[in-house]
């Protein structure tokens, strides 16, 4: 049944290229509820292997349930998700992590008691090739060498935006086909905010695609290369990253530019 | 705010410093730990050295004829019972403690277990008659009389399918979802068992009379006479019946402690703990939570149900009246008082509990009489009726000044210890950087 959805061919953006492929993940008019609240109104969006995808929106718009209904935190009610043309809509959490797609959640979400790397640690949960692990984690030291240095610190007594390194970090320890990152700069002083957008562009040019979501939108759209934006549980608009951030409506509500 | 004045080279001999501080810390605290292990291990090889030689009435006779302090040590017959209540709370400790699922029916796990011991070791089926491995007992005597060490198997394998059947519709709620569900289950338990003695003329449970007797453990005949008495036909019938039971229950309380203690170290154990510190993050790092938390379920229910029919075996007898909900929450208590996730912790507040339940109450309220009470008030007061009152006291003082309990867990302790002096200023500047 699904033979005629993966052949059917994607067509690509206007000034796509470098690098960009198909889809790696797609998301078919998803709609979902918490109890009576209908959250997300049918959602539809993709991200292509190699970029970067950003949802930006207001509070509230339904940026992170979209993420928690990719990951099967949260079950959609209708509409269909695909990662790599297989079908994971109501798949649990643990076998869309298996699957490759891992998140640095909302908030962090660190284990606060556990030190910095039986946090790693738990990235790799799902991993079964345990030789490949000090690998891993020497790939995740490389990006943030303040981590080697605070290995044996619990996370809850980590500052935010090493908390939030480990967060990136963790998701990372996954090997994750698709990275998924939740506000990551949120709560972050303004230097611990670019850098943090540095190692996501590190991070993704070394292969790794990402949908990014962000309240930041000034700094997502810098960085992605396409985005989304979401107003009430909907997709509003849809663009080229560079174009949206010279979109007038998206400059007046997300970027304080009048 | 004034921090961020600083130059690059204050900086970079500021990262050095910090760097060589870590260094330092980090082998200081390892040869610590060596010492540590080391010192640790005395103790340890005390209390169970001590523990073994207990039972012999040289030990425990001279002990208990000490002026003054003598009433405070136990009977082995009553050591027995506080072997067996620490052993269910240590398999109690593996759902509260690891995992963090607060269950308030834990009595239903002792239930199963102690009515295992009465089907598979008891005259109670009497329409078949099934021996095997007996202990030393007439071949001829209806019912199934299967050796209690393989009840003990037996049981814990069926009381952890309880478990899991308790489990799978429950373990979806959360916190005081789940707690209130699983009291439900502690209830239904014991009412199933009172009210099982007719399903279409078919008695389950003997109804409110129980199960008795139930078959005392033994080796029975072939390797009791081989081993020339070493391993007793039965314990029943040997002079030093409560000791031979103090010992076997010392010893499955020592498998139970190793158990939890390997499990809390393994792949599983810091699944329970990660759901425990976090159930959504947990579940997006991939940890099936269903399964593991089933898992917990299905081990604490595992010593649940061998300390319950090992406990139906010694007192002979498994009855409705036994598992009432008191003893959930006593059982609580001793996690609670201990510190969660503490398996030290927990023989520890295991043992004091178990033995102000079975003696201690009485000892201490004899005291009290003698000392305060009778001169005082000229009329003597019966402590052990206040029980329920006093574990009541015990657990809010805890809470008020050592909420986590009487060891904590490392992980706890290590939070407490270093959350206070790991130097907040530092990770400020980091901030900051």
């Amino acid at each position: 049944m699904s033979t005629p959805e993966t052949s059917t061919a994607v067509p690509v953006a206007a000034g796509d290229g470098d690098g960009a492929g198909g889809p790696i993940l797609k998301v078919e008019g998803i709609h979902t509820y918490y109890g009576a609240i209908h959250a997300i109104k049918g959602v539809t969006l993709e991200v292509r292997k190699g970029e970067i995808v950003t949802l930006i929106g207001a509070n509230g718009a339904g940026k992170s349930t979209t993420l928690r209904s990719i990951n099967g935190l949260n079950r959609p009610r209708e509409g269909r998700i695909t990662f790599q043309g297989e079908d994971i809509t109501n798949r649990p959490a643990h076998e869309v992590v298996a699957m490759g797609i891992s998140q640095s959640p909302e908030g962090r979400r660190l284990f606060p008691r556990m030190s910095v790397l039986e946090n790693l640690e738990m990235g790799a949960f799902q991993r079964t090739d345990r030789q490949n692990f000090g690998e891993d984690l020497d790939r995740v030291y490389d990006l943030f060498p303040r981590l080697a240095e605070r290995k044996t610190q619990k996370a809850g007594t980590l500052s935010g935006g090493e908390q939030q390194m480990v967060a990136i970090g963790r998701a990372l320890m996954a090997r994750p086909k698709l990275l998924m990152l939740d506000e990551p700069s949120m709560g972050l002083a303004p230097i611990f905010v670019e850098k943090i957008f540095e190692i996501i562009v590190e991070i993704n040019s070394q292969g790794t695609p990402i949908l990014l979501v962000e309240q930041n939108a000034l700094m997502a759209l810098d960085v992605a290369k396409r985005g989304y934006v979401m107003e009430t549980g909907q997709i509003a608009i849809t663009d080229d990253a560079d174009r949206l951030s010279e979109n007038e409506q998206v400059k007046k509500a997300y970027l304080g530019i009048a | 705010m004034m921090t961020e004045q600083q130059t690059p080279q204050q900086r970079k001999d500021e990262e050095q410093r910090l760097q060589e501080v870590i260094a330092q810390r980090t082998q200081r605290s390892a040869g610590l730990w060596r010492r540590e292990t080391a010192v640790a291990l005395i103790p340890l090889v005390l209390v169970i050295g001590y523990a073994i030689i207990y039972p012999f009435e040289a030990v425990y006779t001279t002990l208990r004829e000490i002026p003054g302090i003598g009433d405070f040590f136990p009977t082995p017959g009553s050591a027995v019972i506080i072997i067996v209540f620490t052993m269910m709370a240590i398999g109690l400790n593996v759902v509260v403690g690891y995992a963090g699922l607060l269950d308030l029916g834990y009595v239903a796990f002792y239930a199963a277990g102690a009515y295992m011991a009465g089907w598979l070791a008891s005259q109670h089926f009497e329409q078949v008659t099934f021996h095997f491995w007996s202990p030393g007992i007439n071949p001829e005597l209806p019912g199934i009389h299967i050796n209690l060490w393989i009840v003990l198997l037996l049981a814990g394998i069926f009381t952890a399918v309880v478990g899991i059947v308790i489990g799978l519709p429950t373990l979806r709620l959360r916190g005081d979802y789940l707690a209130i569900v699983t009291l439900g289950f502690g209830e239904i338990v014991p009412q199933f068992v009172r009210n099982g003695d007719n399903f279409k003329g078919f008695d389950l449970t003997s109804g409110s009379f129980g199960i008795t007797p139930i078959d005392p453990p033994g080796f029975g005949d072939g390797l009791g006479d081989g081993s020339g008495g070493l391993l007793p036909v039965n314990f029943q019938r040997s002079f030093d019946a409560e000791q031979l039971y103090y010992w076997a229950a010392l010893g499955l309380l020592l498998f139970t402690v190793f158990c939890c203690w390997r499990l809390r170290d393994s792949r599983l154990g810091r699944a329970w703990i990660a759901i425990r510190e976090d159930e959504t993050a947990a579940a997006a790092m991939g940890i099936p939570l269903m399964r593991t938390k089933t898992w917990s379920y299905a081990i604490g229910a595992f010593f649940g149900g061998i300390a319950g029919a090992y406990y139906a075996s010694f007192k002979s007898g498994a009855f409705p009246s036994d598992f009432y909900f008191n003893i959930s929450i006593f059982l609580l208590c001793m996690v609670i008082l201990g510190g969660m996730g503490s398996i030290w912790g927990v023989i520890i507040a295991g043992t004091i509990l178990g033995w102000l339940n079975i003696e201690g109450l009485g000892v201490i309220g004899n005291y009290l009489n003698d000392w305060f009470f009778e001169p005082v008030t000229g009329s003597r007061i019966e402590v052990p009726k206040y029980q329920f009152g006093i574990y009541g006291i015990i657990i809010v003082t805890m809470m008020l000044f050592r909420p986590t309990g009487l060891i904590p867990e490392r992980r706890r302790k290590l939070e407490m210890e270093e959350g206070v002096h790991d130097e907040p200023a530092m990770g400020e500047r980091a901030v900051n950087r």
